[in-house]
């Protein structure tokens, strides 16, 4: 008996549905081996990261501001990667994103008014949009690599945050800190459930997963970015243009990663801070692929990696695993994603000896 | 400018550049077998992190170095199994593996962090290796010697060895050198493994030359650079080296600025270190700029190898 690989008639759509939850299980299993040789108390790591968020009421609160931003920048970075478009410095847009609030924020701190929160909004976006738009723009014209320009600019938003903090935002009454002013309550996110931390970017961020989901599946323009995703060629030949697919795509991605940035701080920060930066761009990526590439699956990828983040912080604190462990189980759940979807395309197959022998 | 400075600048230089130059010089010939794999970083961070913690438990850096070397080649056969064998998406497995390599290298590293080692100095005599001029030449430590001895080395072995002569084929046109009787897998196994070798000493290059202690997150985007290196040198060794000694001297203008002062002041700190990065951009541009039309790249690079028969 021979376990063979063979080619499906088409791709299997239980299989689309059925890895990322394959992918997470096997995670908690690998991982609770890997941990245990390395010394720590691997099954304790798995609960107390992937279960105890999950039973622990206290910790959904959590959770819906930790998912909040990863689904909001899932969404876009997954609208990107559809179109074949690899926007790998979200996290850049969303540290650009979180300035041009804050700059907003500063300027109209002695203000009040229902519009300063819209206002700082739209800065977010603006900024996450102009910020993509040079690896945009070098992509289009001259067919630079996205990969490597958007993450270059990473690397370069995260000065630009240092040298605004430690420098000429830094507030005058924060005893030489580098950190700005405190946001009003004007300029700082309402809370939408009494008596919890949840504030609206939880909201905002479903709303925006299901415009999301309604334009890729029903409209025409998520149709342009599947087809050109997936066949550039028939895209060309529909009349789709792939200048404009890139530039909407990497613009939507660079928009929402913003709008996120804004969301955190406005949100749970309420300042601007040089510890802003907290991998939610790179993390996103994962939540992206988590979800097929799909707004609602985005959403439910966004909790699972909200529950490893809330979970690495509670087995901090219960049996002294490291932060740096999240990292490992985040990366696990990718790697196994990807591993698995070869079962998309293909299927086990028990070939018997005579069976063998009637092909050869 | 006087003779002092440019000395020092030199030796700096050439200590910057390396752990870049090694690393490009891996993902050259992964790339020319056809496979693009982003995982530097993460290659690199982990073998920063192995070679470290083993030379600060042996006392012997060719230890570390070696140990560094195989935590690079383990890191990338995860990447080889799931992108050869099992043909999943080339940059997203690359992506995962760099974000597997942060979040390794962050965990395994933490007992270490602080703790000091000694660097890794020249192994020439002192008169040599201490000469106020001869230094430039013999200062090095024995991994700047041997980053340039292997651009010779993969240089020789792309363009006049058969084994190199396999390897482009297969990364030109798989199908073909498939059907001429080469393992198109086997042949891709290999290139990722050196890949990742190289980039596990290149990593490594961190604690042992530049600065002698583990920190989270050492190599800050370096591995990233290199993969930006490969492009700007289309694909050839020596136009590589170029590229990193280029790169080297931005890095090492970066310290010069922040210790000189002086004329360096005019501009935040934060733009000389945002330098390499936009030096990065800058270079990726112009060689947009420069090519025609056609690309050097290696015509089946990224595609997953499907047989046609």
């Amino acid at each position: 008996m021979q376990l063979r690989l063979e080619k499906r008639a088409e791709p299997s759509r239980t299989m689309l549905y059925v890895t990322p939850l394959l992918a997470v299980g096997l995670t908690m299993i690998l991982g609770a081996i890997i941990f245990s040789l390395m010394g720590f108390d691997g099954l304790g790591a798995v609960r107390e990261i992937f279960l105890t968020p999950l039973t622990n009421s206290l910790k959904w609160q959590d959770l819906a501001v930790k998912a909040a931003p990863l689904i909001i920048i899932g969404v876009g970075l997954s609208i990107g990667y559809r179109a074949n478009v690899w926007n790998i410095g979200a996290e850049g847009q969303y540290i650009i994103g979180g300035l041009a609030a804050t700059g907003v924020a500063l300027a109209t701190i002695n203000m009040t008014g229902w519009w300063i929160l819209p206002l700082m909004g739209l800065a977010g976006i603006l900024g996450g949009m102009a910020y993509v738009a040079v690896p945009a723009f070098l992509r289009v014209r001259l067919k630079v690599n996205e990969i490597l320009t958007t993450l270059m600019l990473t690397y370069v938003s995260v000065n630009i945050l240092n040298y605004l903090v430690f420098g000429p935002w830094k507030s005058a009454r924060s005893f030489g800190q580098p950190v700005t002013d405190r946001f009003t309550l004007d300029q700082t996110l309402p809370y939408i459930i009494p008596g919890t931390i949840v504030q609206a970017g939880a909201p905002i961020a479903i709303i925006v997963a299901i415009i999301a989901w309604f334009a890729m599946s029903k409209s025409v323009f998520g149709f342009q970015i599947r087809t050109v995703g997936t066949a550039p060629m028939a895209a060309r030949y529909g009349g789709f243009s792939a200048n404009q697919t890139i530039w909407l795509a990497l613009l939507i991605g660079g928009g929402l990663a913003g709008l996120a940035g804004m969301l955190e701080v406005a949100g749970p920060f309420g300042r601007m801070v040089p510890q802003f930066p907290n991998n939610y761009g790179f993390t996103a990526i994962i939540v992206a692929f988590l979800g097929r590439l799909n707004p609602l699956g985005v959403i439910l990828a966004g909790i699972v990696l909200a529950i490893t983040f809330v979970g690495g912080e509670v087995a901090q604190t219960t049996i002294g695993l490291p932060n740096a462990a999240v990292g490992i189980f985040q990366a696990m759940m990718l790697f196994l994603l990807l591993a698995s979807d070869i079962l998309v395309r293909y299927k086990f197959k028990l070939v018997s000896p005579q069976k063998l022998e009637r092909i050869a | 400018m006087n003779i002092d400075l440019t000395l020092a600048i030199i030796v700096t230089l050439v200590s910057a550049s390396t752990p870049i130059l090694l690393a490009a010089l891996g993902e050259l010939v992964v790339e020319k077998s056809g496979v693009l794999n982003l995982g530097v970083e993460g290659m690199m961070l982990t073998g920063a992190v192995v070679g470290f913690a083993v030379t600060f438990t042996t006392g012997n850096p060719w230890v570390g170095i070696l140990a560094a070397a195989f935590a690079g080649v383990a890191a990338s056969m995860i990447f080889a199994f799931l992108t050869l064998s099992l043909s999943s998406n080339q940059v997203a497995t690359g992506l995962a593996l760099t974000i597997f390599g942060a979040g390794f290298s962050a965990l395994f590293g933490q007992p270490y962090t602080g703790k000091p080692i000694e660097l890794f100095k020249s192994i020439f005599p002192a008169e040599l290796a201490a000469h106020p001029v001869f230094k430039v030449i013999f200062g090095y430590s024995p991994l700047v010697y041997f980053s340039l001895i292997m651009v010779v080395l993969v240089w020789w072995f792309l363009q006049k060895s058969r084994a190199g002569l396999i390897l482009r084929a297969v990364g030109e046109s798989d199908n073909s050198a498939h059907s001429i009787g080469y393992s198109v897998i086997g042949v891709r196994y290999g290139a990722v493994a050196f890949g990742g070798a190289m980039a596990g000493i290149a990593g490594s290059c961190f604690p042992l030359i530049l600065t002698p202690q583990w920190v989270e997150g050492l190599t800050s985007g370096r591995g990233w650079i290199a993969l930006a290196l490969v492009v700007f040198a289309a694909w050839k060794p020596f136009r590589l080296l170029a590229g990193a000694y280029l790169f080297g001297l931005i890095a090492t203008m970066e310290l010069y600025a922040k210790a000189a002062g002086g004329p360096f002041r005019i501009l935040p700190s934060e733009v000389w270190a945002s330098l390499p990065y936009l030096a990065t951009i800058l270079v990726l541009v112009l060689i947009s700029l420069r090519r025609t039309g056609h690309t050097s790249a290696p015509a089946c690079l990224g595609k997953p190898f499907i047989p046609s028969t």
